[in-house]
């Protein structure tokens, strides 16, 4: 009788421990697992200079000290663009305070069409303090390159106006300009506030 | 003979009256058993992250840095992209084909042993593809590319050279991109860092042979292959977790 006592008041007390163990481990001490690609860079990629959508000219390595996030696209872009500018967008006010911090730029792969006053009603669309890049196509390029993007003009049979393929990822700079993080296409606003706001403690 | 025992008697074994008995035992199920049970539960944490970082069960290959983006042109004046390689391990190799032999041929050499032989590694069905960028683009035209596959007897379906018309790009993608060191000495005459580089499905480098980080051998680069071919398969739900310990821990394969 007492023995049963026993035997049940210790079963419960381990299934207690277990649990409360388990829970521990599982959600509270578990590292926390990134929606974008951790990298381990040890160095920046390597600087550019372009113009930003007011006509200055820029360096990446003026905005150090901030959590950078580039995006390459173009503003007659239908559909890719739009999407990822529009998460980006929506990512800033999760990020609440934080978001004084983070600088997004998008920069365009298409500077034929992108003028600095076109880009700038493009990307201000998506958030007020988003910046719009361009520059001449070879420093675009020189701008492209290290951050693994590629981009090629795709002639639409049939009509007057072209595409772009490009590159659809978004990269996450630290302040000290490592790459950090590597977002695929598809990525949510929650996701990446979630992500940023982790590597950003 | 009723001579009393000297030695006290043994105390009577409770009959029924095991109610004090379970009194004492309460507490320490209660509070003793349980504050060993609290400590054994982090004993075996520390236990698990302490043999994780001593036996790494798990090996992982660095995510280094992103592999450039580019356009270039093979060894059929076709026009090749970084992007046609997303989810495929891909490994690059950079040379000039005006360099003497065997100064130049080595590695080559060993991009052809792993060529040869990729098919005695799992790479759980990633496709793996092989590309030579030459640093000399004004002599190293598609067609000299394509007598040079073919003189290496190189199977050009998976193995691309690389060229382009811009000598500027090739500048981009493989000096600032690729970070490989070569300088022109004199016109035909290159002096550089023999590297191959591994680039997993995402465009990130994870493998750097140029004999500072590693050295440049058939059977280290395959069995490379199959660690970042296997961290592709398995790093999922909760063998992810695993997977991102031993890059904390930097678990890196030799």
């Amino acid at each position: 009788m007492s023995k049963k006592w026993k035997w049940i008041l210790g079963i419960i007390v381990v299934a207690i421990v277990l649990f409360v163990g388990a829970y521990l481990v599982g959600v509270k001490l578990r590292p926390y697992s990134y929606h974008g690609m951790v990298m381990q860079s040890t160095e920046p990629p390597g600087d550019f200079t372009l113009i930003d959508h007011n006509g200055n000219r820029m360096n990446l390595s003026d905005y150090e000290g901030k959590w950078v996030i580039l995006y390459y696209g173009y503003t007659f872009c239908p559909d890719v663009c739009p999407t990822t500018m529009m998460q980006l967008g929506r990512m800033m006010p999760l990020l609440g305070k934080k978001a004084k911090d983070v600088q997004v730029f998008m920069i365009s792969v298409d500077p034929e069409r992108d003028t600095p006053e076109r880009l700038k009603e493009y990307v201000t669309y998506f958030h007020p303090s988003f910046i719009g890049l361009t520059g001449t196509p070879e420093e675009i390029a020189d701008a492209a390159a290290p951050f693994g993007i590629y981009y090629k003009k795709q002639e639409v049979e049939g009509a007057s106006d072209y595409l772009m393929d490009h590159t659809a990822s978004v990269t996450v700079l630290g302040p000290d300009g490592r790459v950090r993080l590597i977002w695929p296409y598809g990525t949510t606003s929650e996701e990446m506030a979630e992500d940023l706001l982790h590597l950003m403690r | 003979m009723s001579q009393p025992d000297p030695s006290p008697p043994p105390p009577e074994p409770p009959q029924d009256n095991d109610f004090p008995e379970e009194r004492q035992l309460l507490p320490s199920f209660g509070s003793v058993k349980l504050v060993w049970i609290v400590y054994g539960v982090f004993a075996l944490l520390l236990l698990i992250t302490f043999g994780f970082v001593i036996f790494q069960p798990i090996k992982v290959l660095p995510r280094v840095r992103l592999a450039p983006g580019y356009i270039l042109t093979d060894q059929d004046g076709n026009q090749v992209n970084n992007e046609q390689f997303r989810g495929k391990l891909t490994l690059y190799n950079f040379t000039y084909t005006r360099c003497q032999p065997p100064e130049c041929r080595q590695f080559d050499s060993i991009m052809k042993e792993v060529q040869d032989r990729v098919g005695e590694v799992e790479t759980y069905d990633l496709p793996v593809e092989f590309v030579t960028i030459t640093f000399d683009p004004e002599h190293d035209t598609p067609e000299v590319l394509k007598a040079y596959a073919e003189e290496m007897g190189a199977d050009t379906s998976t193995w691309h050279f690389l060229t382009s018309d811009d000598p500027k790009q090739i500048r981009r993608v493989v000096g600032t991109g690729f970070q490989v060191y070569y300088k022109e000495r004199a016109p035909g005459d290159f002096e550089f860092i023999p590297t191959m580089i591994l680039v997993d499905g995402w465009g990130i480098v994870r493998g750097i042979y140029n004999d500072r980080i590693y050295v440049a051998d058939a059977d280290r680069i395959l069995s490379h292959l199959n660690v970042v071919a296997s961290e592709a398969a398995f790093s999922k739900g909760a063998n992810r977790v695993g997977y991102e310990a031993a890059h904390l821990f930097l678990c890196y394969a030799d």
